[in-house]
């Protein structure tokens, strides 16, 4: 592909929409969904997600200005380290990047259930290691394979939720007033809190940022991968909350949609979503592994991390860091799968990701400060009122996720978690980095393809 | 600083480098350099492992990288790594990932870390 001013090779709009709704889109958000239909006491739970929307579209501004400024695969670490300092941008892309395990892990602990309610003698577990294991060859193949399947994914994923969501909403029995559409349950605001939760790691597409050559592509396929998302999960939502008028009691229940498909579509409903969820797993799988292991990539050149996390393989493919995470991955999703504790890996994710928004509103704030006549193609609103008033919103968001029930007792297992990966990331770079980057050079081989 | 006489060593060195001429057979791009401050554009071409370098714009460049002038010398020379500037926002590259690592490396097997 050439453009007018004949840059060649570049990604199309296609691609920046399919990777930021694909990896929002996760298997976990039919999860949400119950949970936002029961906490908006119904019907009105469109609303909710729609209300939970203007927020994120308010955060993905922020990243919409950073990644015009420094249109960089490194993103956060190059945004962080202008906009407070290395130390923290050094933590926070650690902390970040195990982020994408936890999602994975955790998809795939619903993924696995979901095969498991559709194949009941297989196990579970076999379809997680037979996904993880096909979506790290797809990497392994290069990214170009990579990125197709993320595209192919992603249209299908939210364009077969909207046409599902449809023929629930549309069939006659159905009858949907507007008493009915907004009446709003006592915890309503709760249901856009768990609403925002729908659309994280739309901003995961910002490391794609050099492969299109108008820094305007990244903010449009945020903010239309966002309406996507809105759409897609507002109407399944709004279809989960028509077939269970008392979204409550699917809470048990790990495979809700799958409940939702049967009793609205029968056995078609039934399949169907099992396919969606398929796809959801797919491009968070894919997207989460091709995008952190290029992250860990960049690190290990930059010797914060050992050289061997860059080997290449010959097809250009960050090897070693690719197997790493996706056996951490696989790992996790395994622990998760035999002890049930989900919950607590979603509200980890959940709590950095939204640390990471009220970051970026910082981080906005302080280089308009920092480098005032820095060429910024997407300025984002309200700088700095508004960034301060996000990040402090945010910064509540992610601690309410920390403090969150998820396991017996109430013991905030997140909270303690993330303190410790926080603190053990800190040491790791007080004293780990400074060795690796006083070692010896000529790693060289370390890293290069074979021949 | 003659960036010019790097980016015409480097090829050099890449061109006499067997296992670069090899790697890169089937790699054929058209690099633009861009330096900011200078206002200067440069470019390097692949042409089946061969290595050219000249002075101008490149139309039809598959990839295209700015930075300070210093700082795309010190790249080409070996004095510096390409991550350090990347990683801290000041060596911007536009283009395809696959391109990137294999530039990467090129500067890599040429110079070490």
């Amino acid at each position: 592909m050439s453009t007018a001013n004949g840059f060649k090779r570049v990604l199309p709009l296609r691609t920046a929409i399919s990777t930021s709704a694909g990896l929002a889109s996760a298997a976990i958000n039919f999860l949400a969904c119950v949970e936002i239909a029961e906490y908006a006491g119904g019907a009105s739970a469109w609303l909710a997600l729609l209300v939970a929307g203007t927020l994120i579209i308010l955060a993905g501004a922020n990243f919409s200005e950073l990644n015009g400024m420094y249109p960089s695969s490194a993103a956060i670490r190059v945004w962080i380290r202008r906009g407070i300092n290395d130390n923290v941008a050094m933590v926070t892309g650690f902390v970040y990047a195990t982020t994408v395990i936890f999602v994975i892990a955790a998809d795939a602990f619903v993924l696995g259930h979901v095969f498991q309610a559709a194949v009941p003698n297989v196990s579970g577990l076999i379809w997680i290691v037979l996904l993880l294991g096909l979506v790290t060859w797809i990497n392994l193949r290069g990214i170009r394979l990579a990125g197709l399947v993320q595209d192919g994914n992603g249209f299908v994923l939210l364009a077969t939720l909207v046409i599902f969501s449809f023929l629930v909403l549309l069939h006659p029995h159905v009858s949907l007033t507007a008493q009915r559409l907004f009446h709003f349950g006592p915890n309503w605001l709760e249901a856009v809190a768990v609403g925002i939760f729908i659309y994280v790691g739309f901003e995961w597409v910002t490391p794609l940022a050099e492969e299109f050559e108008d820094s305007q592509v990244i903010p449009k396929g945020m903010f239309i991968a966002l309406g996507l998302i809105a759409v897609g999960f507002g109407l399944f939502t709004l279809a989960l909350a028509v077939v269970f008028p008392n979204a409550g009691a699917l809470k048990r229940s790990l495979v809700p949609q799958l409940i939702v498909g049967l009793r609205a579509l029968g056995p078609l409903g039934f399949w169907w979503m099992v396919v969606v969820s398929l796809t959801t797993a797919m491009t968070t799988f894919n997207g989460g592994l091709a995008t952190a292991s290029r992250f860990v990539y960049a690190l290990a050149r930059e010797r914060v991390l050992p050289p061997k996390m860059a080997r290449l393989n010959v097809k250009l493919v960050p090897q070693n860091a690719l197997l790493l995470l996706s056996f951490l991955s696989l790992g996790l999703a395994i622990l998760v799968y035999l002890t049930g504790q989900y919950l607590f890996l979603i509200n980890a994710g959940a709590a950095v990701e939204s640390f990471m928004y009220a970051i970026t509103a910082i981080v906005v704030a302080n280089l308009r400060k920092r480098e005032p006549n820095c060429h910024r193609p997407f300025h984002s609103w309200g700088v700095p009122w508004l960034s301060w008033i996000m990040a402090v919103i945010f910064l509540g968001l992610g601690i309410g996720s920390l403090l969150a029930p998820s396991g017996e007792q109430g013991f905030p297992g997140p909270l303690v978690f993330l303190v410790l990966l926080v603190a053990m990331s800190q040491i790791y770079v007080w004293k780990v980095v400074p060795r690796l980057k006083a070692q010896k050079r000529g790693v060289a081989k370390a890293v290069v393809p074979k021949p | 600083m003659d960036l010019l006489a790097a980016l015409e060593t480097f090829a050099e060195q890449c061109n006499q480098n067997q296992r670069l001429r090899q790697m890169n057979r089937d790699w054929s791009r058209l690099v633009e350099l861009w330096a900011t401050d200078t206002d200067q554009r440069y470019w390097l071409k692949s042409d089946a492992g061969s290595i050219t370098a000249g002075i101008g714009e490149a139309l039809e460049a598959e990839l295209k990288i700015s930075a300070r002038n210093d700082i795309l010398h010190d790249i080409f020379s070996g004095i510096i790594t390409p991550t350090e500037p990347y990683n801290a926002g000041d060596l911007l590259v536009k283009g395809r990932q696959d391109d990137m690592m294999r530039l990467d490396i090129i500067t890599l097997l040429i110079w070490g870390e």
